[in-house]
């Protein structure tokens, strides 16, 4: 494996010295300030509109900043943060079962696998309630009790009831709450945006994030924009795996680039895998619909015993099924962890087991439960469930089992940050799924809205101060060498994409890189799987630049030049996921390679040599990537196995 | 006063005063077929009616301009929307459905507001033009008024405009008055299913109401 | 899920950009699984339009499960096709027959401009929004999220019409181009909280007044745009922006 090693150690994660609890405070009180009267004389750009990007922008802009914010859809409001159903966590403390900040942040990294950083998990928990104040103030409806207080659900990972929800919609809730805000600070002025924007290149100027460059999808001008520092809260990378649950115009192309320009990237092998989500139909699929968790609280998981059984799921006696999870995991049965119940629905396909005219599902029974509960009360629990699964499949629930299989749904890796959330390129910050600071191995549910928004209502507003307060800026013009050469490396690269002339459409290479990904990079990883695919991946790259077909023009909407875009930056970011899982010698969380089990098929961690996050600087594409380590220290979370039984 | 005049022109306030007109204008039809219905009581009454309410020559004056402004109101607004309501969307869908149940005929009275308008207005010209001034058949000096009523229904434009007239108003109705409730924000779903049968009832009421002087005068006088 | 193809006549709308005039060109498609999702299906026509050096057909959409409000186009005259409750990426082929002709349009309003084929501009609804559709609270402000009980029907009320996802079907459904649905549902659920009381009058006077300007026409109460909603917001939300607005405007001190 080709991994370079750095000279020195440069990675420096400025974690505030002291007790956990005092970490953020004194890290507020040490950060230089930048005077009411001078944020004005910023410009900050924040590129991405969902609950990271959207808060940020909104905030910083209630500061007094000048912020100029782009997204790629045709509003902010479209981000994908608006996709998540089930809910926000938060310390509260509520529904009086004794919850704290201290047991959401134990929980949180515990649930990660010990591989996140303690000081960022801890902050994540002390601001979690201002969070569900703050929205609560917005205007966003959480579900209430009928004396008119707030309600609180259970999730998994945890033993208490802290997760605030707005029916199955609270990502859509909490995305418009921002989003209003973001509108309010467009209505002053203080905001602008820049809307059907897709960010091509990072502006370096001695070695400080001072720009981007984007292209606007509805004419293709190329256009740089300056400031003072760059937000990239561009989200995760799960459509690398062109299947995943993220919405279709979810990419890695802002973060990518800025890698290329010098951000680490960090723990990008890091990839949460949902075990509920409905299968593959045919080829023609292009995502994947996640259906909740809580089914697997009266679903029952089984597949036919007998390989390739093509007779309907209610002719199958139950001598003939197996409900594996039941069988191989007796207490935790059909409630096993995310990644343990993915790998085992993985498992049996592969044995053959599975269903579907794919084989690539298996089935979630509701028989018994609507035989003990009763119909009516099945339906009052998940009838909204049923009918989007209905809606998607054809099938009743009902009657027949649901069909489901795991699918790519959330990336705990991304950008290396520090505690300031700012990566290696000074002025360029990272937030929300972008960054890969507070989920180590594994995120939790409703943990993730919580860290985007944590991140963009409370961290960054003052975090990117002290770094405007200790530097100077001059003003950058549109003609400078640095514009010049990010505009120039932008535009080059549309050039070379439309100039191709070969004969497969993006969606084509974008099916098959997936196919590698999701085949050698899944759900269960080996040394010879992860070898091979690094090497079909670069198979498949220079193909993808010899025989890339396009239609159409630079100068105009072109969606086939967008998706031909964000598919070459897979075409090498792929290679780095593939990198980092075989250089990660241990299996924790999302991330299972097969020679590092127990002998019950528990994930075995290492924890002395891979208790770190590897942050991975770019040489140039098809080079080996420099390794840099960040040691992780678990002061007070005692490093432990994760136990199911 | 800028702010009326700005509520008013406002989208909002231009519907607002349409369903205000809307309703005043069907309290003036109930009234209106109040007082026709005398004409089943008979002759003798109804004239009694008709010249008493000639004598009151103040109240007449303001009722008929107030009856006039209201009018010109609820049309000028209609033009005035209708226009709007047309640049708002300058190309047409190539097929166009809709995603409604569609009530008991298969066609919905809102599609035709302006259409039925239409007619409404030019019924109500010809019915002014012949009962109020006389322009078409005038009649011999002094006729009492139920004789003119009865002769008047017997022209056959007459007859077929009043048929034709009322029933297309009754269709008007039947999406207007409740449509007025709605622009007034009177909507709550206690009440909405009341409102909507009140809304076709009324619309039958009087379109059936004054359907029938036309064919009892004709079959029975 | 048993698998089934059928065969298509796609008659879709082409329009280069805004400045061009558009027509519609048909387009046969084969052997389309009715498993399939609709979008999913242009997907494949696309592919194969791409393959015959065609430039497909170009159509926004992102989350593809119902609630981003990306997708938008008039299936056969409806808008998100035939079924309620329904988005464009939720409608599957197999509501749809064997040799079917279907037509697709792009929503149709002054106020939407289209930008390319099946793709319009909808950034008037964010003018809307930025008129005044939030809660003027900065981080920071805002006191316990228990201080302030709501009313449980309340919440639900204010959550009913949060939901919309701001696609549009209201506008291309109503015959007028209204964007009352729309602008109501975001008045109703503001207003409907105690946190968004204190600057109801300003709010929807404005946003009407935005409205107005985004040359939308007028709501004639035909309830075309409720039966097109893929959210499920209700009419009464017209009614209750109705009653806002007459409130703010006769009663209120500002203006």
């Amino acid at each position: 494996m080709a991994i370079a090693e750095p000279a020195t150690n440069i990675l420096d994660s400025k974690i505030p010295s002291g007790p956990i609890q005092d970490k953020w405070d004194k890290c507020k009180f040490d950060l230089k300030l930048v005077n009411p009267a001078n944020k004005r004389k910023f410009n900050i750009i924040v590129v991405g509109t969902g609950l990271a990007g959207g808060s940020a922008a909104a905030t910083l802009g209630e500061l007094g900043y000048n912020v100029k914010s782009f997204c790629i859809q045709d509003s902010p409001r479209r981000a994908h943060s608006i996709a998540a159903q089930g809910g926000i966590n938060a310390a509260k403390n509520y529904p009086n079962d004794g919850d704290s900040i201290w047991r959401l942040f134990y929980d949180t990294v515990k649930g990660g696998d010990f591989r996140s950083r303690e000081a960022n998990v801890y902050r994540l928990a002390q601001v979690s309630n201002n969070i569900i104040d703050q929205c609560t103030a917005q205007g966003v409806p959480f579900a209430r009790e009928y004396g008119g207080f707030l309600m609180n659900r259970s999730f998994g990972g945890a033993q208490v009831s802290r997760t605030f929800y707005c029916r199955g919609q609270t990502g859509q809730q909490l995305l418009l709450g921002a989003y209003q805000a973001l509108m309010r600070q467009v209505s002053t002025g203080k905001v602008e945006i820049f809307s059907r924007r897709e960010m091509l290149d990072l502006i370096v100027v001695d070695g400080k994030a001072r720009g981007i460059v984007t292209r606007n999808l509805i004419n293709g001008e190329f256009e740089t924009h300056t400031a003072d520092a760059v937000v990239l809260a561009t989200g995760g990378y799960g459509n690398a795996w062109y299947l995943s649950t993220n919405g279709n115009g979810s990419n890695v192309t802002a973060a990518w680039r800025c890698h290329k320009k010098g951000a680490f990237f960090a723990n990008p092998c890091f990839t949460q895998i949902h075990p509920t989500c409905i299968p593959r139909s045919g080829d023609y699929q292009s995502k994947l619909t996640l259906m909740s968790e809580s089914l697997r609280n009266d679903g029952r998981v089984w597949v036919p015993k007998r390989k390739d059984d093509s007779r309907p799921p209610a002719e199958i006696p139950d001598s003939e099924r197996d409900y594996y999870l039941e069988r191989r995991y007796p207490s935790f049965g059909n409630l096993a962890p995310r990644d343990i119940a993915s790998r085992a629905a993985k498992l049996e396909c592969d044995k053959g087991h599975g269903v579907n005219d794919t084989g690539q599902a298996v089935y979630l029974d509701f028989r018994d439960a609507i035989a003990r509960d009763g119909e009516d009360v099945i339906r009052a629990k998940y009838g909204n469930l049923f009918h989007m699964y209905k809606k998607i499949t054809g099938d009743d629930p009902y009657h027949v089992p649901m069909q489901i299989y795991p699918a790519v749904h959330y990336t705990m890796g991304g950008l290396w940050v520090d505690y300031h959330l700012q990566t290696t390129i000074p002025g360029l910050y990272a937030l929300g799924e972008a960054n890969f600071s507070d989920h180590g191995a594994n995120r939790l549910g409703a943990s993730a809205l919580m860290q985007g928004l944590a991140d963009g209502y409370f961290v960054i507003p003052y975090t990117i101060g002290d770094h405007l307060a200790r530097h100077s800026f001059e003003k950058i013009p549109e003609d400078h060498d640095a514009c010049r050469e990010a505009l120039e490396n932008a535009k080059g690269r549309v050039n070379k994409i439309m100039s191709i002339g070969g004969s497969r459409t993006p969606n084509q290479f974008h099916k098959e890189l997936g196919a590698i990904l999701w085949d050698y990079v899944g759900m269960e990883r080996t040394k010879a799987g992860l070898e091979t695919a690094i090497e079909n991946i670069r198979g498949l790259r220079s193909e993808f630049w010899e025989d890339l077909k396009i239609v159409g023009k630079n100068e105009e909407l072109n969606q086939v030049l967008e998706k031909a875009g964000r598919v070459a930056d897979y075409m090498e970011f792929a290679e780095l996921i593939a990198t980092d899982a075989l250089n990660r010698e241990e299996s924790c969380g999302g991330h299972f390679r097969q020679e590092h089990q127990t002998s019950e098929n528990e994930a075995l961690r290492n924890d002395d040599d891979y208790a770190y996050v590897a942050a991975w600087e770019f040489n140039g594409v098809g080079e080996a990537a420099t390794l840099h380590k960040e040691q992780l220290e678990f002061e007070n979370v005692p490093l432990a196995t994760r136990s199911y039984k | 006063m800028n702010w009326l005049i700005r509520a008013l022109s406002s989208s909002i306030g231009k519907k607002f005063v349409m369903g205000i007109t809307g309703l005043l204008l069907c309290g003036f039809l109930i009234t209106h077929l109040a007082g026709n219905l005398l004409l089943y009581v008979g002759a003798e009454e109804y004239n009694h009616y008709a010249h008493a309410l000639h004598e009151q020559k103040m109240l007449l004056a303001v009722a008929e301009v107030g009856l006039f402004v209201l009018f010109l109101a609820h049309v000028v607004l209609a033009v005035v929307t209708t226009r709007e309501n047309k640049l708002a969307r300058k190309q047409n869908y190539d097929v166009k459905e809709t995603k409604q149940k569609a009530p008991l005929f298969a066609y919905f009275p809102h599609d035709v507001m302006w259409t039925s308008g239409v007619i409404v207005l030019g019924f109500v010209l010809l019915h002014l033009a012949d009962f109020r001034l006389g322009l078409r058949n005038p009649g011999p000096e002094g006729e009492e008024p139920f004789d003119k009523a009865v002769r008047l229904l017997h022209d056959p434009i007459t007859f077929g405009g009043y048929i034709a007239g009322v029933l297309v108003l009754g269709m008007h109705l039947s999406h207007g008055f409740s449509s007025a409730f709605q622009s007034l924000g009177l909507n709550h779903p206690k009440y909405n299913k009341f409102i909507q049968c009140a809304g076709t009832a009324f619309a039958i009421i009087i379109a059936v109401g004054f359907a029938s002087f036309p064919i009892w005068a004709v079959m029975f006088q | 899920m048993s698998h089934e193809t059928i065969n298509l006549t796609l008659k879709i709308w082409r329009q280069p950009n805004a400045e061009t005039e558009g027509r519609f060109e048909e387009y046969q498609l084969e052997g389309v699984s009715t498993h399939a999702s609709f979008l999913e299906m242009l997907d494949i026509l696309n592919d194969e339009l791409i393959e015959q050096g065609i430039e497909p057909v170009a159509f926004d959409h992102d989350c593809r499960e119902g609630v981003c409000g990306m997708c938008g186009m008039m299936i056969n005259g409806q808008p998100h096709g035939p079924d309620l409750e329904t988005t464009t990426c939720q409608l599957h082929m197999r509501r749809f027959e064997h040799n079917d002709k279907i037509t697709i349009e792009p929503w149709r309003a002054t106020a939407f401009p289209i930008v390319k084929d099946l793709v319009v501009d909808r950034s008037a609804f964010d003018r809307i929004i930025t008129a005044g559709g939030y809660v003027s609270v900065n981080t920071g402000n805002a006191p316990d999220a228990n201080a302030i009980p709501i009313p449980r029907p309340d919440q639900q009320q204010a959550m009913d019409s949060a939901a919309c996802i701001g696609c549009g079907a209201c506008v291309a459904a109503c015959k007028n181009a209204s964007a009352m649905l729309f602008t109501s549902a975001k008045v109703s659920h503001l207003s409907s909280l105690p946190h968004g009381k204190s600057e109801r009058s300003e709010r929807v006077l404005k946003m009407v007044a935005q409205m107005d300007d985004e040359k939308f026409g007028s709501c004639t109460n035909t309830g075309e745009c409720e039966a097109a909603c893929p959210a499920g917001i209700k009419l009464e939300d017209i009614a209750r922006m109705n009653r806002e607005y007459l409130r703010a405007s006769l009663c209120s001190s500002g203006q």
